[in-house]
């Protein structure tokens, strides 16, 4: 057992923050808040000449060839700085499913693409209900000759706005289980049938409600098989779980660095407040779900890294680091006292995105279900 | 970066489990689940210690001059784990010889003691067995307020005093004990002492104290002009403070691993208890809430454990601890604070019987969590006092006391 990151790892670690701390200060953070792309375009081109959307990817489609935990890290970074944009979307939600389920030709068209930073992807999964489970999956799609029709809504969206292409789960038929009959379809995002009706967020990120009106869609766009593509979604969503983790883990990190730096400024009573237990104590217990939430983190990482996954320690991955990242920010912000509830004070922009990160793969009651299923319960 | 154990700790794993099957009774769960760790047939408990012992299993990562077998910090964890999963009693040799006397004397007692007093512990024999006398009426969470006092008379100490919450005084052979030996010094903690003290010593008192459950796990012991050799002084004098942290940093390190794998146990018996228990038409498992809890609970074990892992990891690494046993000591009282609440919610109207009673639940394991969760919140520093030390040497925030 080893707890310890490669010489690599802890390089890859120090370049991206030395990038995210250049290129996306807390400034940026706010006006990419208010911009209608939401996304900073030379960012994005940059982040993909260092290589970072294709870090995963073989070096066939113009990838590095690194590890699951080098993007975990990757994403840990990003997760402290807030960085704004489509990469989780993107690589986390899309690429990933691709990579593995993709044939080679489209493999070969899109992750290409994908590593040079050109094409920006989203997940069409959830619908009115913002389930993540197959029951949930409405949306239809009817084969007539030797395309598909699709027809219904997706909701939560996440830069849909943005994304070229759509990866969408629809329904294809009914079986035994609600799990049968899901088939995955890469869509065309220019498609003239397609609606978007933006869904604002206390996050500020950019979710959309997409409607299929009559999407005709060529049999050769499905990744995977045809009514047999639930099992992407449940590799797709372990994995974006774990990522989503990593880039809490970053957020509480930072909240945890911003308010014990704050204790041990901040004067009342003629001494610094971190010298008060009332504070320490809620400062001990923040950095008691820290360290949790890394290495639950880490775990159920190295199990996706070395290609024997596990859905309980993913689970309890996510199910903590959701609720540690409520926790830690709301004590943050009274460790700070009125000034943490303003606007100009950083740490509301965490506080903002509890909800977006413990919805995104999956919710707390979701992965306890999860858990509990897991357990033999 | 690896979470796979290795193939000797996967080996030992699968022998104690041999081990517990064959050596305790059919349907044991063990002291680690029901009284506080302590074995009421206290020679059965011996006789497995014995049992450990001869396995070379008792202090198996001591070095091999002292009774042990040099095992890795790693092997040292998963035994523990194992240990407390199945119950084994013996294993701690009273309370203190085994977890924190015999490596503390390793470091810093003399030739002459540690070839004395280690073979002891490590034969399993009751000679072996120790307690440890720390706390007082006035000394508690502000340790170094001691007031017991060593007075050197040629070559003996002379001491009086009296301690508290003593656990194990009454079975114990040896006692470790901290006393004030320079009432002048400039700082409280620069006055102390560390002896080793024979219990059966003329002018030493032990007088039991019951818990609130009627339990005798701990006592008081009084000292009426007792003879200490200067030869059982550990160190040098008035340099006690210093070999007590060391002391009970040992003692926290293994508090995440003992008590993970009893808590393992524990949540694997609820959620069979779960599926076993039909409620209102239907099995237990099925009701949401209940699925729930049991969830939550295996998210906070499962942090308990990699906690263990992380500390043996950095001490397998030569690194000393700083923060991460206090943070282990207060995440081990949090879990079992949820397993004995959650595991009563779950129990319903059953969680109100006497764990001893015929008509108590998977063996009364969760009513003896409830009685006895916030006395081991207490033990070994209150989790107020581990929150201080998390705060200052963790986080680097300015002494809080």
């Amino acid at each position: 057992m080893d707890f310890n990151f490669s010489e690599e790892q802890g390089m890859l670690r120090t370049l991206a923050r030395d990038f995210l701390s250049r290129e996306c200060p807390k400034t940026k953070v706010r006006e990419l808040e208010k911009d209608e792309k939401g996304y900073d375009p030379q960012m994005w081109h940059n982040m993909a000449k260092l290589g970072w959307m294709g870090l995963v990817f073989p070096e066939e489609y113009e990838g590095i060839n690194a590890s699951f935990m080098d993007l975990v890290i990757l994403m840990e970074e990003m997760g402290k700085n807030i960085l704004p944009g489509p990469f989780f979307s993107t690589i986390a939600f899309c690429a990933l499913p691709i990579l593995e389920y993709g044939t080679v030709e489209q493999k070969s068209r899109f992750l290409p693409q994908i590593a040079r930073g050109e094409t920006i992807w989203a997940l069409a999964l959830t619908e009115s209900s913002g389930s993540y489970r197959a029951s949930e999956i409405r949306l239809h799609a009817k084969l007539e000759g030797e395309d598909y029709i699709l027809e219904g809504d997706k909701f939560f969206v996440s830069d849909a706005h943005i994304a070229d292409y759509l990866l969408v789960v629809a329904r294809t038929g009914e079986g035994k289980s609600p799990e049968k009959g899901i088939t995955l379809f890469i869509v065309d995002a220019k498609d003239t049938g397609l609606g978007m009706e933006v869904i604002p967020t206390i996050a500020g990120d950019r979710q959309y409600k997409v409607s299929f009106n009559k999407v005709r869609v060529s049999k050769n766009s499905i990744l995977g098989d045809a009514g047999q593509g639930w099992h992407i979604v449940d590799f797709l969503l372990q994995r974006a779980a774990i990522l989503k983790c990593a880039e809490i883990s970053g957020a509480c990190q930072a909240v945890l660095d911003m308010t014990s730096t704050y204790a041990k400024q901040r004067i009342q009573f003629d001494r610094p407040i971190g010298s008060f237990q009332a504070i320490q104590h809620k400062l001990a217990d923040m950095l008691i779900d820290v360290d949790g939430v890394q290495y639950l983190l880490y775990q159920a990482a190295w199990g996706i890294s070395v290609g024997s996954p596990s859905q309980l320690q993913i689970s309890i991955a996510k199910a903590k680091a959701s609720e540690a990242y409520q926790r830690i920010c709301i004590d943050g912000i009274t460790t700070h006292g009125a000034i943490g509830f303003s606007l100009d004070h950083d740490i509301g922009l965490y506080y903002r995105r509890v909800k977006a990160a413990e919805f995104a793969a999956g919710g707390i009651d979701l992965h306890r279900e999860n858990i509990a299923a897991e357990m033999g319960l | 970066m690896d979470f796979k154990l290795g193939k000797k700790e996967e080996a030992l794993r699968a022998e104690i489990r041999k081990f517990a099957k064959e050596e305790l009774p059919a349907g044991w769960v063990g002291p680690s689940l029901v009284d506080g760790g302590e074995c009421r047939d206290w020679e059965f408990e011996m006789s497995i210690a014995k049992k450990l012992a001869q396995k070379g299993w008792l202090v198996m990562s001591w070095p091999k001059e002292y009774g042990g077998q040099g095992a890795s910090l790693w092997e040292q964890t998963i035994y523990e784990i194992e240990i407390a999963y199945w119950g084994i009693p013996g294993a701690w040799m009273g309370i203190s010889g085994v977890q924190w006397v015999g490596p503390s004397l390793m470091l810093f007692g003399t030739e002459e003691q540690k070839k004395k007093y280690l073979p002891l512990i490590a034969s399993g024999e009751p000679d072996g067995v120790w307690c440890t006398c720390y706390s007082e009426p006035n000394a508690g969470s502000d340790f170094a307020n001691l007031q017991t006092r060593a007075v050197r008379d040629g070559d003996e100490y002379i001491l009086n005093g009296q301690k508290v919450w003593t656990s194990a005084a009454h079975r114990a052979r040896w006692c470790w004990l901290a006393a004030r030996t320079d009432p002048t010094a400039a700082k409280k903690h620069r006055g102390i002492s560390l002896f080793i003290m024979d219990m059966k010593s003329p002018g030493v008192t032990v007088n039991p104290i019951l818990n609130y459950y009627g339990r005798h796990h701990f006592n008081e012991v009084f000292f009426d002009n007792v003879r200490i050799p200067t030869s059982n002084l550990v160190g040098e004098e008035n340099k006690g403070w210093h070999y007590l942290v060391q002391a009970l940093a040992f003692e926290r390190r293994s508090t995440a691993p003992t008590n993970y794998g009893g808590f393992k146990r524990m949540l694997e018996k609820l959620v069979q208890y779960a599926r076993d228990t039909q409620h209102e038409g239907k099995p237990l498992s099925q009701n949401p809430v209940i699925r729930y809890k049991l969830a939550d609970m295996a998210v906070e074990l499962e942090t308990l454990k990699m906690f263990a892992y992380q500390i043996t990891w950095r001490m397998s690494q030569g690194a000393i601890p700083t923060y991460e046993a206090s943070r282990n000591k207060v995440m081990t009282d949090e879990v079992m604070k949820r397993m004995a609440i959650t595991g009563a919610e779950i129990l319903g109207a059953y969680s109100q019987v006497d764990p001893d009673s015929r008509w108590a639940r998977l063996n009364g394991i969760v009513q003896s969590a409830y009685l006895g969760f916030p006395g081991q919140a207490i033990a070994a520093g209150t989790d107020e006092i581990e929150k201080n030390i998390i705060g200052q040497f963790g986080l680097g925030l300015p002494k809080s006391y």
